[in-house]
C-alpha cells in the first residue's frame, strides 16, 4: 500500500521535473577550476557548493595537516560525526544520531564488506592513498540501496596522474605506533598506473593495569593498493584497481586463553567508461570483494579452545548512463545487480542474497536559481521484501549571499544474514539466539531434544518475512555568505526510523535461560540541527567552527515516559518512584551537544603550517544503571570531554617534509567508559618525493 | 540462615493507621491490622546454573508468620536464586521443586508500593508445567540483569509483585536487593548475591482487596 503511494508520488515528480524542463534557462555560471567538486551525491560530478543536499568533502589537504593517519582520526573532527567504539574492538561511525550500520560506507564508489557485528572497523582504512573523503548526509538508498539510511561516506583514492613521482612517509606515535607509506605514480599518454603501500604496527595500550587484558592489543596491517587506467580514446577508458588488507591482532580472553584474530579482505574492480558524444556518457562496474576473519583462542599447554570464521562475499554489477540535455539538465539511469554470500561459524546455511536493482535521476534547473533532483531505486531481493526509494531535493539562490536547501528521502537498511539466519548457542551462561529465518528449523529441533520449556512466540508468526528497516530523512538547510571572510551553513535534519529490528525472548529453556531471535519492533527518531562556520581572515590564518545539537528517542520510550509507565529509584535498594518525560534522556551513546573549533595558521614564505583542533562531546549514558530499561536522568552518565590536538608541519624544501604533534594534548582519558581514546599521544612524521 | 525481622517504627505507625482505617470502614471488631514488614537478606541458594542443571531446594517464606519456613505445605512463596514460585498450580518439575499445595497466585503490577492499593484478582495466574507465574529471565519478571561489564542483577524499578497466598489472602512485595547487606553500590564481584531484600504489605483479613 505504502509502497503504491510512494510509486505514485514519485511518477508526479518525474511529470512535474518534465514539465519544468520547459521553462529552463542556461546555467550561465562560470566555472571555478579550484571548485571542490563531489560524487557521491548524484553519481555526477557536482560542485558542492550547488548541491542541494548536506554534504562535506574532507581533502588530502585537510587529512595531510592533521597528519592523520587512520581514517577515525579525522573522521572525529567533523561536526555531527563520531566514532563509537564496539565491543569487537572496532569503531563504527555515528552520523546524525544514527549507529555505523546505517552508513553506507565506499571506496571509489564501491561498497566496502566486513561489518561481522554490524560494524565497518574504520581503522581499516588508512589515508595514505587518499584524494578526498565525501560524506553526503539523509538517507541516499534512491541511488546507493541498503544501509544509506544515515548517509554514505565515499572515500575517493589516488589515480594516475601525468608524470612519474613517488612519495615515501613515515610516521612514528606513541605507544610504538609505525606507519610507513610508499605511493608511485605514473602516467604518461594513455596508461596511468599507482601503487599504493601501507604498514601500520601499533602496541596498543592499556587503560586499566588491574586487569590482564590490554584495551587494545597489539596489532600489525597491510594495506595494498594498486591501480591501473587505460585511456584508449578521449571517449573510452578503463580502470582496474586491486586492494589487499591484512591484519593480525593478538587475541587474549585471560592469562590462560590466548591467541589471533586475523582480517584478510581483498577487492578487485574493473570500470569503463565510454563518453559516446557530448550527450551521453556510459559505465561499467565488475567488482569483486572478499572478507575473510578469523579467531581461536588456545589454552595455556596449546590446546584450542575456541576458534570462529567469517567469510563474506560479494559481487557487484553496475551499468550507469549520465545523459545531459543541451540545457545542462541531467538524467542519470542505472541498471546493477547485487550477490553476496557468507559462511560463518554458528549458522545454520551457507546463505546467498540476490538482488537486481535500477535507479533512475533527474537533476535539472527550472529556473536560474532554482536546483531540482528527483530520484529513486528500486532492489529486488531473494531474501527479504523489495524495496522502493525515491528522494526529491531542492536548491534555491535567493541571493549571492544566501541560498536554501532541503531533501526529503528513503532509506532502508536489510536485514543482515546474522539477524537472518544465526544459530548460536552460549555454551557458559546456556542461552541460544536464533536468526529469523533459523527459527522454524531449529526451534523443533531444540523441542525434540527436550530442551525447551515453554514456547513465547509461536512459530507460526514466523512465516512472514523480516522486513528491512526503513527510514524517512529530512533536511532542510541554508548557505549563508556574510562577507568574504565569513560563512556558514546551518542544517535541521529529522530522521525517522521504523520496523528496527531488536532481539526478544521467544522460548524459555528448561535450564532457566531463553532462545532470542530477532524481530521488527523499534520505532526511534533523531533530529537536530548542524552548523558549520569559517572565518578567513586574511591568507595566514582560518578559523572554523562546528556544532551539532542532538536528540534521539525511542518513541516507544517517548510514549512509556508520556504515560508515567517507568519508574526509577534514588539508590539502588530505595524504594522506586515514577518518572515524568523530562527524564527521559534518549538513545544511548548519543550526546546532546558535540562540536568542534578549529585554528589553522599557514606561513607561505618559511614554508609552515600549525594547526590546533578542539573537538567536545557532552555527557552522555552508556547502560541503563537503573534498570527501567530507558535512558534517564538518574542513570549514570558518561561525563562530557574535549579532546585538545596539535599538529606543526614543516617543507624542508622541495623535496622533503617534516612533521610534529601531539593528540589530546591535555591527556584525557576515561579507563571505565571510553576504551578508543589512548591518552597523549606524540609524534613525529617525515614526507620524502623522490 | 539468617532472616531479619524488622518492624520499623514508621512502619508499625503505618499499620495502625490502616487499621483505624479498616475498623471505621468495617465497623467490625476482629479485623486484624495490615502488616508491613522489611525482610532484609532471605537466602536463597542454588546448585547448578550457567548451562548445568539447577538443584537444591527453594527457600519457603510466609506473609503470615512474616519469615522463612520449612513447612511443607504452609507457605506462600518460596526462592532460589532469580526463580520465585508460588504455592498454587504446578510444578515445572526442575529437580529440587517443592509440590504445590495451597492456591497461591501472582501477578506483576507496574507502580509504586503506594500507588499499588487495590488488588485485580482478574489477573492472577499460577505456576505451571511451562512456566512460573512470575516468568524468569531478565526483563521478564522482577528483575533485570545488566550483562557486561557489571553483571548486576537488580530489582526492575516499578515492578511490584501481588500475590494471593496459598489461603487466599493478599500480599504485595517490593523487591529492593538481590545482595547481602542491600548495599547501595553493590558489586557482583564482591558481594554475595541470592540475599533477598524486600518491602512487603499483607492484608491478613480474608476477601480483603485493598491494602
Amino acid at each position: 500500500m505504502l509502497n503504491k503511494n510512494k510509486v505514485l508520488i514519485f511518477a508526479l515528480l518525474i511529470v512535474f521535473s518534465s514539465y519544468g524542463q520547459e521553462k529552463q534557462k542556461n546555467d550561465s555560471t562560470v566555472e571555478n577550476e579550484l571548485e571542490e567538486v563531489i560524487v557521491t551525491g548524484t553519481k555526477t560530478i557536482r560542485k558542492l557548493s550547488s548541491l542541494p543536499l548536506p554534504a562535506l568533502i574532507i581533502t588530502q589537504k585537510d587529512i595531510e595537516k592533521s597528519n592523520s593517519t587512520r581514517l577515525s582520526e579525522i573522521f572525529n573532527e567533523q561536526a555531527g560525526l563520531i566514532t563509537i567504539p564496539d565491543f569487537g574492538g572496532g569503531e563504527g561511525i555515528q552520523l546524525q544520531g544514527l549507529d555505523s550500520q546505517y552508513t553506507l560506507i565506499l571506496i571509489d564508489g564501491l561498497p566496502i564488506i566486513g561489518r561481522s557485528a554490524g560494524t565497518l572497523d574504520i581503522n581499516r582504512f588508512s589515508t595514505g592513498n587518499i584524494k578526498q573523503i565525501e560524506i553526503v548526509k539523509g538517507a541516499s538508498s534512491s541511488l546507493y540501496g541498503s544501509e544509506a539510511i544515515g548517509g554514505v561516506i565515499n572515500i575517493i583514492t589516488k589515480r594516475p596522474v601525468e608524470g612519474f613521482e613517488s612519495d615515501l612517509s613515515y610516521y612514528t606515535g606513541s605507544n610504538n605506533t609505525n606507519d610507513a607509506n610508499l605511493l608511485m605514480n605514473y602516467k604518461k599518454n594513455k596508461i596511468g598506473f599507482t601503487l599504493f603501500a601501507n604498514s601500520y604496527k601499533s602496541d596498543g595500550y592499556d587503560l586499566d593495569e588491574n586487569d590482564e587484558l590490554n584495551t587494545v592489543e597489539p596489532f600489525k596491517n597491510y594495506t595494498i593498493n594498486s591501480k591501473a587506467t587505460f585511456d584508449f580514446s578521449k571517449k573510452l577508458s578503463i580502470a582496474i584497481n586491486g586492494r589487499y588488507f591484512d591484519q593480525i591482532q593478538d587475541y587474549i580472553a585471560s592469562s590462560e586463553l590466548l591467541g589471533e584474530s586475523s582480517i584478510k579482505e581483498w577487492n578487485l574492480s574493473l570500470t569503463g567508461n565510454l563518453r559516446s558524444n557530448d550527450k551521453w556518457n556510459n559505465s561499467i562496474e565488475l567488482y569483486k570483494t572478499n572478507y575473510y576473519a578469523n579467531e581461536y583462542l588456545n589454552t595455556t599447554d596449546g590446546e584450542n579452545y575456541s576458534s570462529s570464521f567469517y567469510d563474506h562475499n560479494l559481487i557487484h554489477i553496475e551499468f550507469k548512463s549520465i545523459y545531459k540535455t543541451e540545457v545542462s539538465n541531467t538524467y542519470v539511469f542505472g541498471l546493477g545487480y547485487n550477490n553476496e554470500t557468507l559462511d560463518r561459524t554458528y549458522f545454520t546455511t551457507r546463505p546467498e542474497f540476490k538482488s537486481p536493482y535500477a535507479f533512475v535521476q533527474y537533476d535539472f534547473k527550472p529556473k536560474e536559481k532554482l536546483n531540482l533532483i528527483v530520484g529513486g531505486r528500486y532492489d529486488s531481493h531473494s531474501e527479504y521484501k523489495s524495496q522502493f526509494s525515491p528522494k526529491s531535493a531542492v536548491r534555491y539562490e535567493i541571493n549571492d549571499q544566501v541560498a536554501i536547501k532541503g531533501s526529503l528521502g528513503y532509506g532502508y537498511k536489510a536485514p543482515d544474514f546474522r539477524q537472518l539466519y544465526f544459530n548460536f548457542n552460549n555454551a557458559t551462561v546456556g542461552y541460544t539466539v536464533l536468526g529469523y529465518n533459523a527459527v522454524s528449523e531449529v526451534l523443533p529441533q531444540l523441542v525434540d531434544q527436550g530442551q525447551i520449556a515453554n514456547i513465547v512466540v509461536p512459530l507460526s508468526e514466523f512465516n512472514d518475512k523480516l522486513q528491512a528497516e526503513s527510514s524517512i530523512a529530512l533536511n532542510l538547510g541554508a548557505d549563508v555568505k556574510f562577507s568574504s571572510e565569513i560563512s556558514s551553513d546551518f542544517n535541521l535534519f529529522f530522521n525517522n526510523i521504523k520496523n528496527l529490528i531488536d532481539t526478544r525472548v521467544i522460548a524459555n529453556k528448561i535450564n532457566g535461560q531463553n532462545v532470542f531471535s530477532y524481530y521488527n519492533i523499534n520505532e526511534v527518531i533523531t533530529y537536530g540541527l548542524e552548523i558549520n562556520s569559517s572565518y578567513k581572515p586574511n591568507n595566514n590564518f582560518k578559523l572554523s567552527a562546528g556544532y551539532q545539537l542532538l536528540f534521539a528517542f525511542d518513541k516507544e520510550g517517548i510514549r512509556a515516559f508520556n504515560d508515567g509507565e517507568v519508574y526509577a529509584r534514588e539508590t539502588p535498594v530505595s524504594p522506586a518512584f515514577q518518572l515524568n518525560k523530562n527524564d527521559y534522556f534518549g538513545l544511548y551513546n548519543r550526546s546532546r551537544h558535540m562540536g568542534y573549533i578549529k585554528l589553522f595558521y599557514e606561513n607561505y614564505e618559511s614554508k609552515f603550517n600549525g594547526n590546533i583542533r578542539l573537538t567536545y562531546r557532552s555527557k552522555y549514558g552508556l547502560y541503563d544503571t537503573n534498570n527501567n530499561t530507558y535512558l534517564d536522568v538518574y542513570d549514570d552518565f558518561v561525563k562530557g570531554y574535549m579532546i585538545a590536538d596539535l599538529a606543526l608541519n614543516k617543507e624542508i624544501n622541495n623535496y622533503s617534509k617534516i612533521g610534529f604533534g601531539i593528540n589530546n594534548v591535555f591527556n584525557f582519558k576515561d579507563i571505565n567508559n571510553i576504551s578508543n581514546i589512548s591518552g597523549r599521544i606524540y609524534y613525529s612524521k617525515i614526507n620524502i618525493q623522490l | 540462615m539468617r532472616i531479619m525481622k524488622t518492624i520499623k517504627f514508621f512502619t508499625i505507625a503505618l499499620a495502625m493507621t490502616s487499621f483505624i482505617a479498616c475498623d471505621s470502614d468495617n465497623d467490625s471488631d476482629d479485623t486484624i491490622p495490615v502488616v508491613s514488614i522489611t525482610v532484609e537478606d532471605l537466602h536463597a541458594p542454588q546448585q547448578g546454573g550457567q548451562g548445568q542443571p539447577i538443584s537444591g531446594a527453594f527457600t519457603k517464606f510466609d506473609f503470615d508468620l512474616g519469615m522463612e519456613t520449612d513447612s511443607e505445605t504452609d507457605w506462600d512463596i518460596a526462592f532460589r536464586a532469580t526463580d520465585i514460585i508460588v504455592n498454587g498450580g504446578m510444578s515445572m518439575g526442575t529437580t529440587d521443586e517443592p509440590d504445590r499445595t495451597g492456591d497461591a497466585g501472582a501477578y506483576i503490577a507496574t507502580g509504586t508500593m503506594e500507588e499499588i492499593t487495590e488488588v485485580d484478582i482478574n489477573l492472577f495466574t499460577q505456576d505451571s508445567d511451562s512456566g512460573y507465574a512470575i516468568m524468569s529471565g531478565s526483563g521478564n519478571g522482577w528483575y533485570t540483569y545488566t550483562g557486561p561489564p557489571t553483571f548486576l542483577i537488580t530489582p526492575t524499578p516499578g515492578k511490584i509483585l501481588v500475590f494471593k497466598t496459598a489461603d487466599g489472602k493478599y500480599a504485595k512485595v517490593e523487591i529492593l536487593s538481590y545482595y547481602e547487606g542491600a548495599p547501595v553500590d553493590p558489586d557482583a564481584f564482591t558481594d554475595q548475591s541470592r540475599y533477598y531484600t524486600f518491602n512487603y504489605v499483607y492484608q491478613p483479613n480474608s476477601g480483603e482487596t485493598t491494602f
